[in-house]
């Protein structure tokens, strides 16, 4: 909401300055957005006359003008069409600051001629867009003068910012109300005289939903000439940014503004008989000021005449009822609309106006009257008229809302302790009645307050006025404690988990919840996960995996030249768009060099190993005792089918999987590198009752340990784990360690052979091994792995 | 006897021309080697009466222990000319580098984690709840009707799944879950519940995700003194600053009343804002008493409790506090932006130890 201070001083005497007044709306909960001081950017720009021009020796389109400032006689460049000898301009001279791009005027030489300053248009002002011209002042107004004195911007600018439950304060007048309260001045209650009317009006208006619109007062107006605005009413208008349209319409937008009444004129010649407010038919249209064509359905109000919707009761007036400079008769309308079926209709025809704005936060029922006789009066003082009676169709509920408070639970509910009496004046300075009833109050709340319901809101207009600084700071922290834990175990896991990664070198990202439907096909089914209003394409569903997201962050960072990631993000993915329906996921992404070709060393590029021992690491982090791992080769279609498997905890819970990304996968993201990946469902860690904080037993040997080597010729699918546990079975107590330390293929072993290495460490804990129990575990070792692989020990 | 002078004068002779580690060894083997002088004199002392053979073994054994010394000594010397021309030859390159890598955690994680261990340690517990909401949750509940103006300042993305006729919502801020909360326990209650929001907005100050950190307070004595205690040590705190000069300015959220926004003063100093002290005001978070009716829709009796609540937006407070400038780069996700504004792993914030 834009307002001058003159005009606020129209309905508040007051001794505080601007910024005073800028302190106090922002204290009372009007916010002050914007707060300009136009007396000082328009300080420098003086009003002078044109007295000669000719043409630019050296340009065709500019003019050599000699202009008049009132001291001396300047020469000027100009290019402006309309410049013309006699004309009375706007004139900044050389060191002025042009508003509108904040630009130092500085004396230049303009194709070979000295200009001395410029003249200036609306838009060079800043105060409209008009840019095709400068301006022509009236020619009464004295050379020398100051622009801004004879402009009416002398003055400061406020915007403010309003809650959605201060509909008193959408009007000039209601801000002044309510710094009065704030003890910033006296509010002049502005009267209007009542135009009497000489005739009955023709229009006749009926009101069929009286919910819809409980009263509509109308005027009927004939002979009125819809000039141009007087000069006042269109530099009020320009400055809190309206565009001055007619006389009319001018006045509907100043009581609006001034007063938070929305009005509407009809050009009552184009009126069919008369006005039915009623529910809109389906199939009805209307074209509406905006000059868009609206289809209307059953339940919106609208206002019609025996043919066809005339407007949008409380949002828009139509187009062929609209007031143009031939309009003669008119039909002054000022209703009161429910409030939620105009949001509701505005919702759906989406339509934001003024009058929508403020019918749909509650209007003052007492500012129908009020709003038709400002209306008359200035009607009738700019366009002339003859005036008919006003009727009020409907009735008009002035009843006005009372409950009681207490006093004793207001302090409690503020931390204060305000007298009663305190209490009181300020609720009066608020036009609350008060009538005490002992401890308690009885409030009676004016109608211009329709935000006020309850003692809450009694508490926050009394902290509200008396100042928020008022409100002591109290210790909050107590003896007794009230939670017995902070974090549980699953959010534990996951701040664990994320810090646990980032310490093995993965840079954790966040992505958006969304994602691109068309990068998902890998991902399940997709269609519960679609947003009806995406805010992109590339971002209409629900991500039902991390995995999409983090990929195009690759790509991304591809095109910047990056092309070795470690990157993780850890959290929600959706299985449906139902609440509740999504759990945490952690996902680490390993691909390109691990380590690079160096005076050290060769390259090194990630695999599949990297990231298995991440995520073996990381459960073994979070899961230190009494677990057992085991992987099994299910995976998900996103990973290459022989390069991936499933971490399985204790035999039954599925915990994630590790693996290479699917070759497709990576082909349709465009990613130049393989990438490897793990996915770990954390939400899945099974909490035990207690936590197991005691280890098992370490059995720490002082006997010497034996370490034998032994290889053997195996098939090709034979694995590292089916030797180790072959290898182990022979005896558990006396074998500490079994570990592979070679593999190779070579055509000499025999067609899909391999040679597998491994080293075995042996040691007792309560004795040094013989050389034949050592000899005996070995022979027992190859006899156990030759069998079970059906292979050969190779000697 | 005199066999010995000359016997010492020759040792002092051999003595003076060793000059490597070898040299030192034939010396040693010369006197000392089983066939060496002083061992050949000693095997003869057998033949020696008892007298002589004590006085020549006493002589003997005196040079014996010169020779020890002067060997010892001398390898010394050599082993640490052989090791100082060793370590000559040793001498690296040391402004040659090795690749490190440093994972990092994101900006928004490590400011979740200061908030949570400043509010833990005043007895908060974390509280979360879905990202999708019922329509009840995020706004009727919170005295936020269908047509309540405040709905159409959010922005709200729906999707296609319903709950009791009305579409299921992106949560629009953190709010839901205290209606959840409150729900499931009843008072005294102390939580936050950091997270994911969502509205449909994206321009240079919006995202269409972001993340909030909602307060709630409900027990039978909370009042608006004790939300702006609360509300003091939190900003001091999270900006570690003993001096934070705070501005409550009445505001309004329809789930709370009265409502405030808080602001914190600052200074510019060229890029950098120094925060707690200045003339100029941040907004930084929205707060107040929650409203009986959001406490009569969760069935808690607002005659007996009553609380306060406070939201704010953890992006902003980031930006604040590790001087981040534009919103929409905690989403770029352009690896060049996370090593440089991103957090050590170790980096865990800590009341005892520092939060930052």
């Amino acid at each position: 909401m834009k307002f001058s201070f003159s005009w606020l001083k129209e309905h508040l005497d007051t001794h505080l300055n601007a910024i005073e007044i800028s302190e106090k709306l922002t204290s009372i909960g009007l916010e002050v957005e914007s707060f300009n001081d136009a007396s000082l950017a328009f300080r420098d720009f003086i009003v002078a006359e044109v007295i000669e021009e000719k043409k630019h020796p050296n340009a065709d389109k500019l003019k050599l003008c000699l202009v008049d400032t009132g001291k001396e006689k300047v020469d000027v460049v100009c290019g402006a069409p309309n410049v013309e000898k006699g004309m009375k301009v706007v004139y900044a001279p050389p060191g002025s600051i042009i508003p509108v791009n904040q630009m130092k005027l500085k004396v230049s030489k303009i194709r070979g001629v000295e200009s001395q300053g410029m003249m200036c248009s609306e838009y060079e002002l800043g105060i409209s867009d008009e840019h095709d011209g400068i301006i022509r002042l009236d020619d009464s107004v004295k050379v020398g003068s100051s622009y801004a004195e004879i402009s009416g911007m002398n003055d400061t600018f406020f915007e403010i910012g309003i809650t959605p439950n201060r509909q008193d304060c959408l009007g000039v007048n209601g801000i002044s109300r309510d710094l009065s309260a704030s003890k910033s001045g006296n509010y002049l209650r502005k009267e209007f005289s009542k135009i009497d009317g000489s005739f009955d009006s023709p229009v006749d208006v009926k009101i069929e939903d009286q919910v819809m619109c409980p009263a509509f007062a109308s005027r009927y107006i004939k002979n009125v000439k819809n000039c141009e605005s007087p000069d006042w009413l269109k530099s009020k208008l320009k400055s809190i940014g309206l565009r001055p349209i007619s006389a009319l319409v001018d006045i509907t937008n100043y009581v609006m503004y001034d007063q938070n009444r929305p009005l509407h004129v009809y050009d009552a010649d184009k009126i069919n008989k008369n006005i039915i407010v009623r529910s809109a038919k389906d199939k009805e249209t209307l074209k509406a000021l905006d000059e868009k064509e609206y289809a209307l359905s059953k339940g919106m109000c609208v206002i019609a005449d025996d043919m066809s919707p005339l407007g949008l009761g409380g949002i828009m007036g139509g187009e062929s009822t609209g007031c143009s400079e031939n309009t003669t008769n008119v039909l002054l309308e000022s209703a009161l609309f429910d409030p939620i079926n105009t949001a509701k209709t505005g919702r759906k025809l989406s339509i934001l106006s003024d009058a929508r704005y403020r019918f749909e936060r509650g209007i003052d029922p007492l500012s129908v009257i009020r709003g038709i006789d400002q209306a008359s009066q200035l009607i009738s003082e700019i366009c002339g008229g003859e005036f008919s009676h006003t009727v009020v169709s409907g009735s008009i509920d002035d009843t006005k809302k009372s409950f009681e408070i207490s006093v004793n639970k207001i302090n409690k509910r503020l931390g204060l302790s305000i007298e009663k009496s305190e209490v009181i004046e300020i609720l009066s300075s608020l036009g609350i009645e008060c009538k005490e009833a002992g401890e308690k109050i009885n409030c009676v709340i004016p109608t211009w307050r329709q935000d006020i319901d309850c003692e809450a809101d009694i508490s926050e207009e009394i902290i509200r006025i008396k100042g928020y600084d008022f409100i002591p700071q109290s210790n909050i922290r107590s003896s007794k404690k009230i939670n017995e834990s902070i974090l549980n175990y699953r959010q534990k896991n996951l701040s664990k988990a994320k810090r646990y990664i980032a310490s093995l070198g993965y840079n954790e990202l966040v992505t958006y919840s969304f994602a691109n439907s068309k990068d998902c096909n890998f991902f399940g089914n997709i269609d519960n996960l679609r947003i009806v209003n995406p805010i992109s394409e590339d971002q209409d569903i629900l991500r039902p995996s991390l995995i999409p997201n983090l990929l195009n962050a690759i790509k991304k960072n591809q095109s910047r030249d990056i092309e070795n990631f470690e990157i993780f993000e850890a959290g929600s993915q959706y299985t449906s768009s139902t609440p509740g329906d999504q759990f945490n996921s952690v996902i680490g992404l390993k691909s390109g060099i691990n380590k690079k070709k160096s005076w050290r060393h060769a390259e090194q590029q990630y695999d599949v190993y990297d990231i298995k021992n991440d995520i073996v690491n990381l459960i073994d982090y979070l899961i230190p005792n009494q677990k057992k791992i085991t992987l099994d080769d299910e995976s998900p279609e996103w990973m290459h089918p022989g390069r991936s498997a499933s971490i399985i905890l204790n035999k039954k819970i599925r915990l994630g999987y590790f693996g290479e990304l699917h070759p497709r996968v990576i082909k349709s993201f465009k990613i130049k590198n393989k990438v490897n990946a793990f996915e770990l469902f954390i939400d899945q860690m099974p909490e035990s009752a207690r936590k197991l904080n005691s280890k098992v037993d370490i059995n720490l040997s002082e006997f010497q340990s034996v370490k034998r080597d032994f290889a053997f010729v195996v098939d090709q699918h034979i694995r590292a784990l089916d030797l180790e546990e072959s290898a182990k079975k022979v005896d558990k107590d006396l074998i500490r360690d079994v570990e592979i330390f070679d593999i190779f293929e070579d055509e000499s072993l025999g067609p899909n052979k391999k040679s597998m290495a491994i080293k075995v460490t042996i040691q007792a804990s309560d004795r040094t091994l013989k050389d034949n129990e050592i000899q005996d575990i070995c022979s027992k070792i190859v006899k156990s792995i030759e069998k079970s692989t059906s292979g050969s020990v190779r000697s | 006897m005199q066999n010995y002078k000359d016997l010492e004068k020759n040792i002092e002779k051999d003595f003076s021309s060793v000059s490597s580690l070898e040299t030192l060894q034939e010396f040693r083997l010369s006197y000392l080697g089983k066939k060496g002088k002083i061992s050949l004199l000693m095997k003869e002392l057998s033949s020696l009466d008892a007298d002589q053979r004590k006085e020549n073994a006493e002589q003997l054994n005196i040079l014996k222990g010169k020779i020890l010394e002067l060997i010892d000594t001398k390898d010394n010397e050599l082993q640490e000319l052989i090791l100082n021309e060793k370590l000559e030859t040793e001498k690296i390159d040391l402004t040659l580098n090795v690749e490190s890598k440093q994972g990092t955690i994101h900006p928004i994680t490590q400011v979740i984690d200061e908030v949570i261990e400043i509010f833990g340690d005043l007895d908060f517990f974390v509280a979360e709840g879905p990202e999708v909401e019922t329509d009840y949750n995020n706004f009727t509940a919170l005295n936020t009707s269908e047509n309540h103006p405040a709905r159409q300042m959010h922005d709200t993305f729906y999707v296609k799944t319903e709950t009791d006729g009305m579409p299921n919502v992106l949560r629009t801020h953190t709010s839901p879950v205290q209606i959840r909360s409150m729900l499931e326990q009843q008072p005294p209650i102390r939580l936050i519940a950091p997270g994911k929001t969502f509205r449909c907005d994206n321009d240079q100050t919006h995202t269409p995700m972001f993340h909030q950190v909602e307060g709630l307070v409900i027990d039978e004595e909370s009042n608006m003194s004790h939300l702006k205690g609360c509300l003091e040590i939190f900003l001091k705190s999270f900006f570690e600053t003993s001096e934070l000069k705070m501005r409550f300015r009445p505001s309004h959220f329809p789930f709370t009343e009265p409502s405030a926004e808080v602001d914190i003063a600052y200074t510019r100093k060229g890029n950098q804002l120094i925060i707690g002290d200045g003339k100029e005001w941040l907004e930084v978070l929205g707060c107040g008493m929650v409203h009986p009716n959001v406490l009569r829709n969760v069935d808690i009796n607002p005659d007996q409790f009553q609380g306060y609540a406070f939201g704010m937006g953890i992006e902003r407070l980031a930006m604040l506090k590790y001087g981040i400038s534009d919103l929409r780069t905690f989403f770029d996700n352009d690896l060049r932006w996370n090593k440089h504004y991103g957090f050590q792993p170790l980096n865990t914030p800590s009341i005892l130890r520092d939060l930052s």
